[in-house]
């Protein structure tokens, strides 16, 4: 049976500027996905996933943008990441958010 | 030998088993190793279309437990007693904010419950900045003592205990490591009140702000009991030195009974336990525990659990 965890790293929050995720420590797990789904808001966020060394030191995984529109959910997986996962958003308007955070072993 | 005699051999030849003393029936053996084992972030209530404005602000954002090999930025991977994972619980950086790690449970009886533990303390490392930051509340960095320490507020376990018609009540204690001016105190404390309550916001009676207390906001309803005690932080932010506790409360008198953290025992018998005035429903048999860290700086704190046994007389 394989381990299984999700994390629900916000929870409909009001953001208006540029923001990021608290850094999440995933050492143990082999998979990822992301779900950010925008509850609320008229604006649109573009998302980039962030690995660490350390949860303090943070850099782009890679250069793929996530654009969120008003009212969806948008998901994307996550491989061959370190030991830490955040996103880090840049908003334009006024956003609610809901994050998830999926892992696996 | 007695059956006694038998199950005590038993218990000292399992290594998993004999760093704890747990009563005559284990109910939970929680190594992070494995998974989550049902500690859980908590939530406040909300309404019955899952609108999460309803919750109350100061119960929203308690953070979700991390499964933690204890990565540094100087050492790597610091690892747990038993194993590589510890369940770890992190606040946000941010002054007051809690983070909290529930388990639920209902009780088949009443009587001695006792909650044993490994668990540590940290504050997050700071990386740069000016010579400023070797100081920090009662701290000079002095080769030895580490700011870093004095950036850490406190940690907390608790239940929350109902049953025998409604009667609700929490026993909880906390190591408050510094006060909200990030000065050393190092006394472990229990609420004289007991904690408010979604129903209560309801009724308009409470409203607390995000990053409140939400055990007892206020901090004139804490009172100190036991001698103050240092603990072992161990001089930086990335060194993993696990303590022990063991917790005893009695559900059938509704008490605290005492409290073992590494070599100290305090009597906890005489510790108030106020039970809320109204009665509950659906929470007949309530057995909860939970931990909680509270940053009293700007700075993440962090309580790490290298495993839990709960156990019953019952």
């Amino acid at each position: 049976m394989r381990q299984s965890m999700t994390a629900v790293l916000e929870r409909d929050t009001t953001f208006d500027t540029r923001f990021a995720t608290e850094p999440y420590e995933v050492a143990w797990a082999g998979e990822a996905r992301w779900f950010v789904q925008h509850v609320g808001g008229d604006g649109t966020a573009t998302y980039i996933t962030q690995v660490s060394p350390d949860g303090i030191t943070w850099c782009d995984l890679d250069d793929v943008e996530h654009a969120v529109e008003p009212g969806k959910l948008v998901s994307w997986p996550v491989t061959g990441f370190g030991h830490w996962l955040r996103l880090r958003a840049k908003v334009e308007g006024s956003v609610q958010v809901r994050i998830h955070l999926a892992v696996k072993a | 030998m007695t059956t006694s005699d038998l199950r005590t051999a038993l218990l000292s030849a399992d290594p998993r088993l004999s760093k704890f003393s747990p009563l005559p029936r284990i109910l939970a053996f929680d190594e992070f190793d494995s998974g989550t084992h049902g500690w859980t972030e908590l939530l406040g209530n909300y309404n019955g279309r899952g609108d999460l404005s309803t919750v109350d602000d100061h119960m929203r954002d308690f953070r979700p437990p991390q499964l933690s090999a204890c990565n540094f930025f100087d050492i790597g991977t610091h690892g747990a007693l038993s194993g590589t994972y510890a369940l770890k619980l992190a606040t946000r950086p941010y002054k007051g904010h809690t983070a909290v790690a529930i388990r639920r449970l209902t009780m088949s009886g009443r009587g001695l419950v006792q909650l044993e533990t490994y668990f540590a303390f940290k504050s997050e490392a700071t990386l740069g900045g000016g010579s400023e930051l070797d100081t920090f509340g009662d701290v000079q960095w002095d080769g030895n003592t580490h700011p870093s320490e004095a950036q850490f507020g406190a940690f907390t376990v608790a239940t929350d205990l109902c049953g025998d018609g409604g009667l609700r009540y929490h026993t909880v204690a906390r190591y408050q490591n510094t006060d909200l001016d990030n000065r050393f105190t190092r006394q472990w404390m229990a609420p004289t009140v007991p904690e408010p309550t979604p129903r209560e916001h309801f009724e308009g009676k409470v409203k607390l702000e995000y990053a409140a207390d939400f055990t007892a906001p206020n901090p004139e309803d804490w009172q100190a009991f036991g001698e103050p005690q240092e603990l072992c932080y161990n001089e930086v932010p990335t060194k993993v030195n696990w303590h022990y506790l063991r917790w005893l409360v009695d559900t059938e008198k509704r008490r605290n009974v005492e409290l073992q953290v590494n070599d100290r025992v305090m009597n906890m018998r005489d510790v108030p336990v106020p039970p809320y005035e109204e009665r509950y429903e659906t929470l007949e048999n309530l057995l909860n525990f939970y931990f909680s860290v509270r940053t009293h700086s700007a700075v993440r704190n962090f309580l790490f659990l290298d495993s839990v046994l709960i156990s019953v007389d019952w």
